[in-house]
């Protein structure tokens, strides 16, 4: 999988970079506009991570070049701009998602994973993991091929384990990917124990390997063997 | 009620002008009323005297030489107020007041009376002519009922002149008295006074705009402080937390040390979630949400209602949601949202184990009431921002003051009650 960061801040780069390349993700980057305009020119990328505030020029223009070059890279826009206008001209534009900054880097991950899934020509949406295989659109889970009863949560709960396999996750960036806007208000995550206690009830059930560990009992680590 | 405030301030103004005025009047009355009373009876003396010396010149001039002894008796019989009297020894003009009886009123009245030397026939015989005065208790009367309605006179022209000048030259120092009690730094945008000539209203009028627009001013940067500062923090908190992320994933920590980074981690959520209320809390004072629509409250409950009953699934809170009747208010919906939310969240917050939470919907009014700490809270300052019920509590200490914003923002009310070990906060639309 091959993308591209636009980021103007080299910290915020560097943090996604690092957290990215370890799965199975090429990354290639670009810190102003003229330099992605370059990359886009020549370049497809899978998925492009867009910050709107460039030094020498707004994300928004690079979605409109893509559209004159009639690329169909997905994007997710990464900004501190939250207000809802902002966010409408994004997806008017032709965004495919939009991330606040500050996000947990898990967050970001699994949002690629979905947008690259969604964008394939060959309209798969299945996530298989060994034994386990989840539809994405469908909403249904199999274990070595036997369907398993899991809620939306539940369903939303692994994919985004999966999709951080061997990544180590706090509490924290499981109840806000959970509970999305609403994880603001929330002082504290303990909802999270009973979701991760019926997944793992339940893929153990159906002769799931264990995969999910408890890490020095605070965060969670969905564990390649 | 304003009205009813400036009437009586009003009247206050006019009644001490007024008091001045009438105390004035009366000392001057007082003083001057004795005195006009003396110089008018001195000069109607005068007056007087000058009479009986022409009458007296007149009888010398056309009378005294054709007069005979004889004829005394009959002059006597014929005049009643010029007589020729018996020679009294003083050989000078006297004048003096006497009074005689009058046998036609059956009074005493006062008379101005002249005595004269008179030689008739080489005879001396006193010469008297009288004038009738003005009894003194009728001039007397007829001053004080003079300077009574002098008085009267005086004291409606102050009450009619003192009610112009209010209704007139002071209206515009009313209006801005008006303007001023109207007056709320984070509404109003600008104060417009009524222009005119006095000086003194004029500086004030000036004074007032001058001091409006500064503290405007000073209240706009203050929150455009709050709402730069936490759009400029954003950068920082996200390099820190991508950082803190990427240190997590090292295999080489030890329990201690992924301990801390963990702990480095909440505390950078708790970090960006208070930047996150800071700019919607400046952002409502700034009006940033002013798209107004029709939103159903219920429908706002109902979307969220899962990830209510989860969070208080994990404190084993009981949820019971009555609603009987549809509301729907004309509002920002994110608003509304924000408030319905945060109502709700802080139900399951700051509830206990085994709690119990009451939503009631009614036509104009949405009624959330949950149990908790078993005291009522302080109510003085709960809906200030950073002031907390439990200081160790991981709040933020700013859902309320959001609340808060957002009610009085759409003009809506909230209440708080404490009765029978329930906590209610009550949205009144």
């Amino acid at each position: 999988m091959k993308i591209l960061i636009i980021e103007d801040e080299p910290e915020i780069l560097e943090s996604i970079f690092t957290y990215l390349k370890t799965n199975e993700i090429h990354c290639e980057t670009a810190n102003s506009f003229e330099n992605a305009y370059e990359k886009i020119m020549l370049y497809n990328y899978d998925c492009i991570l867009l910050d709107l505030m460039l030094p020498d020029g707004d994300g928004f223009s690079i979605l409109k070049e893509l559209k004159k070059l009639n690329k169909s890279d997905g994007v997710i826009i990464i900004s501190a701009k939250e207000t809802l206008e902002t966010k409408i001209e994004g997806f008017t534009l032709g965004a495919d998602d939009y991330l606040t900054k500050p996000f947990h880097l898990s967050e970001l991950l699994v949002r690629i994973q979905a947008l690259v899934r969604r964008k394939q020509f060959n309209g798969s949406n299945i996530v298989k993991f060994n034994e386990i295989e989840i539809d994405t659109s469908s909403k249904i889970v199999k274990v070595n091929g036997l369907k398993i009863d899991f809620t939306k949560t539940e369903i939303d709960l692994l994919l985004f384990l999966i999709g951080n396999k061997d990544k180590i996750l706090s509490k924290g960036a499981i109840a806000e990917h959970l509970s999305g806007d609403m994880a603001d208000m929330l002082d504290n995550h303990d909802f999270i124990y009973a979701h991760i206690k019926n997944l793992k009830k339940k893929l153990k059930e159906m002769g799931a390997s264990d995969y999910l560990k408890s890490v020095y009992g605070t965060g969670y680590k969905w564990e390649v063997e | 009620m304003e009205q009813a405030t400036n009437g009586k301030l009003n009247k206050k103004l006019l009644q001490k002008i007024l008091n001045f005025y009438f105390i004035y009047a009366l000392l001057t009355l007082i003083v001057v009323g004795p005195i006009f009373y003396i110089v008018s009876n001195k000069l109607y003396e005068e007056e007087a005297d000058e009479d009986l010396h022409v009458l007296k010149k007149q009888f010398y001039a056309f009378t005294k030489d054709e007069l005979t002894i004889e004829e005394i008796d009959q002059w006597n019989k014929y005049n009643r107020d010029v007589k020729i009297e018996k020679f009294t020894g003083n050989k000078k003009d006297s004048l003096f007041n006497h009074s005689y009886y009058d046998a036609l009123n059956k009074d005493n009245e006062p008379f101005r009376v002249i005595n004269s030397p008179l030689k008739i026939e080489d005879k001396w015989f006193t010469f008297s002519a009288r004038i009738n005065m003005v009894e003194k208790e009728n001039l007397i009367g007829s001053t004080v009922i003079l300077f009574i309605s002098l008085l009267l006179l005086l004291f409606l022209g102050f009450f009619i002149i003192t009610k112009i000048i209010s209704s007139k030259l002071w209206l515009p120092f009313y209006k801005a008295l008006e303007k001023l009690e109207q007056f709320e730094i984070d509404k109003t945008t600008s104060v417009k006074l009524i222009e005119n000539t006095t000086e003194e209203f004029d500086r004030l009028n000036k004074v007032i705009i001058k001091l409006i627009n500064k503290n405007s001013s000073i209240y706009k940067s203050q929150k455009e402080f709050i709402e730069n500062a936490a759009h400029e923090l954003q950068t920082p908190i996200a390099i820190f937390k991508g950082k803190i992320e990427n240190i997590l994933q090292r295999k080489d920590l030890n329990e201690e040390q992924f301990k801390i980074i963990d702990d480095l981690n909440n505390t950078t959520s708790r970090l960006v979630k208070l930047n996150k209320n800071l700019l919607v809390l400046s952002k409502i004072e700034s009006n940033s949400y002013t798209e107004k629509q029709q939103v159903d409250v219920y429908h706002i409950i109902q979307n969220q209602i899962s990830f209510f009953k989860e969070q208080a699934n994990s404190k084993d809170i009981d949820i019971n949601i009555n609603c009987n009747e549809k509301v729907i208010v004309n509002a920002n919906s994110f608003l509304v949202e924000t408030l319905i939310n945060n109502l709700f969240i802080n139900t399951i917050n700051h509830n206990i184990n085994g709690g119990q939470i009451n939503v009631t919907i009614t036509s104009k009014a949405i009624l959330f009431s949950n149990t908790g700490v078993l005291l009522p809270l302080k109510t003085e300052k709960m809906f200030e921002r950073f002031s907390k019920s439990n200081p160790s509590s991981k709040g933020n200490g700013l859902g309320l003051s959001i609340i808060k914003k957002i009610v009085d923002a759409n003009n809506w009310s909230i209440k708080y009650s404490f009765d029978d070990s329930l906590h209610s906060f009550e949205v009144t639309f």
